[in-house]
């Protein structure tokens, strides 16, 4: 009987919340709400029940839903005042969050509208100095708003133009018949004459008068002593244009092209050609090269062959690490004229590896050293063979820092020194020049420590990029000058000693700078290219893609950019290695061969001499590569490698997996006695 | 009759066989890893070892860890990032990521509140020069980062009062506890928790950061008094605060190093970590009385967590280098070392789950 007053009560209960459950929502003056930029607004909203009635609603709390950083101030709050504040154009995203006496949450998003200021002024230009018939005119357009804020859009920049032009009205229309306008609003020029175009933006117009000439050239002749060339060999091609009387005509509007076909009927002809006519072909094949003003033109037939670079690279010796991860190495000359190298490693038990790699193919562990972390991430030994840092993060004491350690006997390594000031978030990577200690400090800045004394290490300098959020994740230093890593703002090129912008490691000074869009710049290395003379900053980056995966294989991506930095002012990104399915993390070049580790990928040999241009893979420089797994690897047949230093002959390698390897190119082009053995 | 016999019979099967289960979280900070852990009463195992973060070859570091008040999800946040750190939302459901934000420098300790369902992570910020940081707070159902309020330098140590209305947390340099309303999203009070009476002022830059003696690392307000704790790690005491007078109202002295400190789900027992000598103290609150001090199994004990009926507390226990986080189990009632278990290095934050049968 009890059982069924209890059921009755239960029911009772479930039938009342039923009949009396309302649904609720949050009516707000923010909806289909749009407001102009620099607009205050104070939202008004109210809890409002199924049956028309206003609920309970002791607080509301408004938010952006993009957060609180910089891409987050679209839209911003005075919670004081209970304002908020329009401040970029576009549609976004609002939350209403009301806190009932109950202390029970509702919440709604709304999309507020701010509307994009309005086009105050066009301007209207072309960088050619004449517009020949039978030519494209590349326009250039500079807009500005009701807020003065200018936007460029130029003909080569098209992909951020179209969502520019989606959002405004735009229309380009010529006074004459002597331009023909497509739908994309391209312009060719058709004959000889004046011409106005009028360009209109939400209304605003602009115009510009052209006066297209007729084609002066009768004759166009491209040049170039190259007939014959290798994958990946730059080819400079001119073309000289002469008028009815063979006289040179000069600063033309010349446009350059090609079309080929492969050698192999599978493969496609691929290359890439610049509009100073510089050209690289990727795939070995036949190529024609052409050159054209108006209905003029010339053309010149190129064959690329093979490169031909493949070499033989064997594994020689291995210093095994299977208990744990190792991360990187430096490979040195002792005091006593031998050769040693020391290793670190990730997330374990804070130990350092000490090996004696005087012979390559019998890698002796040495000695090794233990200091509070469990991840002893970078490691780097002084010019002189005397010191050695290793960087410290998951100290117990949260202090982190680096050591300083005597390397003069590298079979008795002894700790001189610790070091944390300003480092206590952890070091993730460290380098040493000229008694100098450049230090990163939680990926944020590097700080540069004097170890005149490394018994006593003092600050003397610090860099950073002075920005919000700004980051870092690398120093390198050659000549005087720091190399950065700094992810989203890519590469800062740092006088720390140099001199060739006053700075010195007390007083870094910074005069140049690349970045990239990814914004996955993770390492630099500066390359003096030994057979052209040209500077190059290469810039990698680190991306894992899918995250973690513990027990297996990591997925990895990313390339390495190459940046001509031979004008300081005004680097040029003309090339990439980019290894498909496979990242790139640390490297080294020697005598125009990069040696790098890509990850996953194994270890990369690369052949970049000569004029850099396009994709560098793709022309196969590539002189061979190394998986560096093993069966007993920490993960085993895993390849991870982590990076790559040339040293007297030899290519070491450090692998996350395997520990210390030392590996060598032969003179020997691979042995394919094997390959496809068993097709005829 | 028979439907009744059976209630009864069902009923006495649960209330013999109850034996309880016990399930939490913990963060290994240094493995990039969070364990789930269950206890029976008995023995604490670990079930599962999550994989947390995003790059492989770098050390992300999962320091805070909490629970939503629902128990759906769990929050973790990844102290190390490109330079912010994240937070990281989880179904307790399948330990599986549901969404991300990003937050300041170095989030550390977090607690969502029952009211507003916002969570308020401290941006511990341990990286060099001292300046105020900020406390973030981020609507969990959205995973949005709402604002970040400035509060102290290397705040730490967030938790919300029972009523949610209110969080508190410590800036451990610059020796402050703070109170935010967790609607206005504003500081209520301030307090310092300097003891002036034996600080030397002679040589103080006022100008500059202050330097906190007591470096405070922990606050957590009793579920149904007026009061809070304080560890102060550098002084070496827990420190009551009145709420409603806002002023310190005892100063208790610990072993070296408190860190963590929790309060029973009942108000009877507070439990701190006492970090620089590797041991876990248990007071009776009404009395003040410290009942007992109990060696934890290693070096580095880190964070506190109590089941919600009161019974156990779940000690982490960082290590050194190499050596694996522990979780040691107290029985409080029975003031006991009940068990411990192995988990990844460095176990630092640690939150309770559910309790289940």
């Amino acid at each position: 009987m009890k059982f069924l007053l209890s059921q009755s009560l239960i029911l009772s209960l479930l039938f009342l919340k039923i009949g009396f459950a309302q649904n609720k929502t949050i009516v707000s003056d923010l909806e289909n709400l749009t407001l102009n930029i620099g607009q205050l607004f104070k939202p008004v909203s109210t809890v409002v029940l199924s049956d028309g009635t206003t609920g309970d609603c002791k607080r509301i709390i408004y938010y952006n839903k993009k957060g609180v950083f910089s891409s987050a101030k679209s839209i911003t709050f005075d919670r004081s005042e209970g304002t908020l504040k329009a401040n970029e154009p576009g549609t976004h995203e609002i939350v209403a969050v009301c806190i009932d006496s109950q202390g029970k949450r509702l919440s709604k998003t709304f999309y507020v509208n701010v509307n994009y200021p309005k086009v105050k002024e066009i301007k209207v230009s072309i960088n050619e100095k004449n517009v020949y018939e039978g030519n494209y005119i590349k326009l250039i357009y500079e807009i500005t708003d009701e807020l003065n804020n200018k936007r460029i859009v130029d003909y080569w920049n098209y992909e951020n133009a179209s969502k520019y032009f989606s959002k405004v009205d735009v229309s380009l229309k010529s006074s004459n018949e002597k331009v023909k306008i497509d739908e994309s609003n391209n312009i060719l020029a058709l004959e000889e004459g004046n011409s106005t175009i009028v360009v209109l933006f939400d209304g605003v117009s602009a115009s510009i008068d052209l006066k297209i000439k007729k084609n002066p050239v009768a004759k166009l002749n491209l040049e170039s002593d190259v007939f014959n060339a290798r994958s990946g060999d730059v080819i400079n091609f001119k073309a000289i244009a002469y008028g009815k009387n063979n006289n040179k005509l000069e600063n033309l509007p010349i446009e350059f092209s090609f079309t080929g076909k492969s050698f192999d009927k599978s493969n496609s002809a691929s290359g890439l050609i610049l509009e100073d006519g510089r050209f690289v072909g990727d795939v070995p094949g036949k190529y024609i090269i052409s050159a054209r003003i108006g209905n003029i033109s010339s053309s010149k037939i190129v064959n690329i062959f093979p490169r031909n670079v493949k070499r033989e690279i064997s594994n020689v010796g291995r210093g095994v690490v299977n208990d744990r991860h190792t991360s990187d190495f430096w490979i040195f000359e002792g005091i006593d004229g031998g050769d040693y190298g020391v290793t670190g490693t990730w997330g374990a038990d804070g130990t350092a590896f000490f090996w004696d790699v005087s012979d390559p193919s019998n890698l002796k562990k040495i000695d090794s050293i233990q200091v509070d972390a469990r991840t002893v991430n970078d490691v780097k030994v002084s010019q002189d063979g005397k010191i050695c840092v290793i960087s410290r993060e998951g100290a117990s004491n949260r202090k982190n820092g680096m050591i300083i350690i005597d390397v003069s006997n590298p079979r008795d390594v002894k700790i001189i020194s610790e070091y944390t000031k300003n480092l206590t978030g952890g070091v993730h990577n460290v380098f040493i020049d000229n008694n100098h200690i450049y230090a990163l400090s939680n990926g944020e800045r590097y700080y540069i420590i004097n170890v005149d004394d490394p018994a006593k290490p003092y600050e003397v300098g610090m860099f950073e990029l002075k920005k919000e959020g700004q980051s870092i994740h690398d120093v390198w230093i050659e000549d005087g000058i720091a190399y950065s890593s700094n992810w989203r703002d890519g590469v800062y090129l740092v006088d720390v000693g140099n001199g060739i912008a006053g700075g010195s490691p007390s007083n870094p000074v910074s005069f140049g700078n690349y970045s990239y869009d990814s914004g996955a710049n993770h390492a630099t290395f500066p390359f003096k290219s030994k057979s052209t003379g040209k500077f190059y900053t290469i810039l990698g980056d680190e991306i894992f893609p899918n995250g973690v995966n513990p027990n297996g294989t990591n997925e990895t991506a990313g390339f390495l950019h190459f940046v001509d930095f031979s004008d300081l002012n005004n680097p040029v990104e003309v090339a990439r290695y980019e290894l498909p399915g496979h990242g790139s993390h640390n490297y080294w070049i020697k005598d125009d061969i990069l040696y790098v580790a890509m990850y996953s990928g194994g270890l990369r040999v690369v052949d970049i001499s000569g004029d850099l241009l396009g994709d560098l893979y793709k022309q196969d420089r590539e002189i061979g590569y190394l998986l560096t797994g093993s069966p007993n690897g920490y993960i085993p047949n895993d390849t991870m490698v982590w990076g790559a230093q040339l040293y007297k002959g030899h290519v070491f390698y450090s692998d996350f997996n395997t520990g210390l390897g030392a590996a060598k190119v032969s003179s020997n082009k691979p042995d394919n006695s094997k390959t496809n053995q068993y097709i005829n | 009759m028979k439907r009744i016999k059976i209630l009864i019979f069902l009923f006495s099967i649960f209330n013999f066989s109850n034996a309880q289960n016990y399930y939490l979280y913990v963060a290994s900070e240094s493995d990039d890893t969070v364990s789930l852990l269950k206890f029976d009463g008995k023995n604490i195992e670990e079930k599962e070892r999550i994989t947390v973060g995003s790059y492989p070859t770098e050390i992300e570091g999962p320091h805070g860890i909490t629970v939503d008040p629902n128990g759906k999800y769990w929050y973790v946040s990844l102290a190390h990032g490109n330079p912010y750190g994240k937070l990281i939302k989880y179904s307790t459901e399948t330990n599986k990521v549901v969404d991300e934000t990003t937050l300041g420098l170095f989030p550390a300790s977090m607690q969502i509140s029952k009211i507003t369902g916002f969570l308020y992570c401290v941006n511990f910020n341990l990286h060099g020069n001292m300046k105020p940081s900020t406390v973030s707070v981020v609507d969990a159902e959205t995973m949005t980062e709402i604002t970040q309020i400035t509060t102290g330098s290397m705040p730490h140590g967030s938790r919300i009062s029972s009523d949610g209305l209110k969080q508190y947390s410590v800036a451990m340099m610059s020796g402050e506890l703070y109170e935010i309303d967790a609607l206005s999203l504003k500081i209520l009070r301030k307090l310092d928790l300097e003891d002036h009476s034996k600080m030397n002022h002679n040589n103080m830059k006022m100008d500059k950061m202050k330097h906190s003696i007591v470096k405070p690392t922990w606050v957590i307000p009793h579920p149904n008094q007026n009061v809070l704790y304080v560890a102060g790690n550098g002084s070496d005491e827990i420190i009551e605060i009145d709420i409603d007078k806002w002023a310190i109202s005892k100063r208790i002295k610990t072993e070296k190093g408190p860190y963590n400190v929790e309060i029973s789900p009942d108000g009877k027992y507070m439990v701190a970590t006492l970090k620089s000598v590797a041991k876990t103290a248990v007071w009776e609150i009404k009395s003040g009385d410290l009942i007992k001090t109990f060696d934890n199994s290693n070096s580095v004990p880190h964070g506190v967590a109590i089941s919600s009926d009161s019974k156990y507390a779940f000690i982490s226990v960082e290590g050194v280098g190499g050596q694996p986080g522990i979780v040691d189990v107290i029985d409080l009632e029975n003031q006991i070392l009940v068990d411990k278990v192995e988990i990844g290095k460095q176990a630092g934050g640690i939150a309770f789950w559910k309790k289940d049968i």
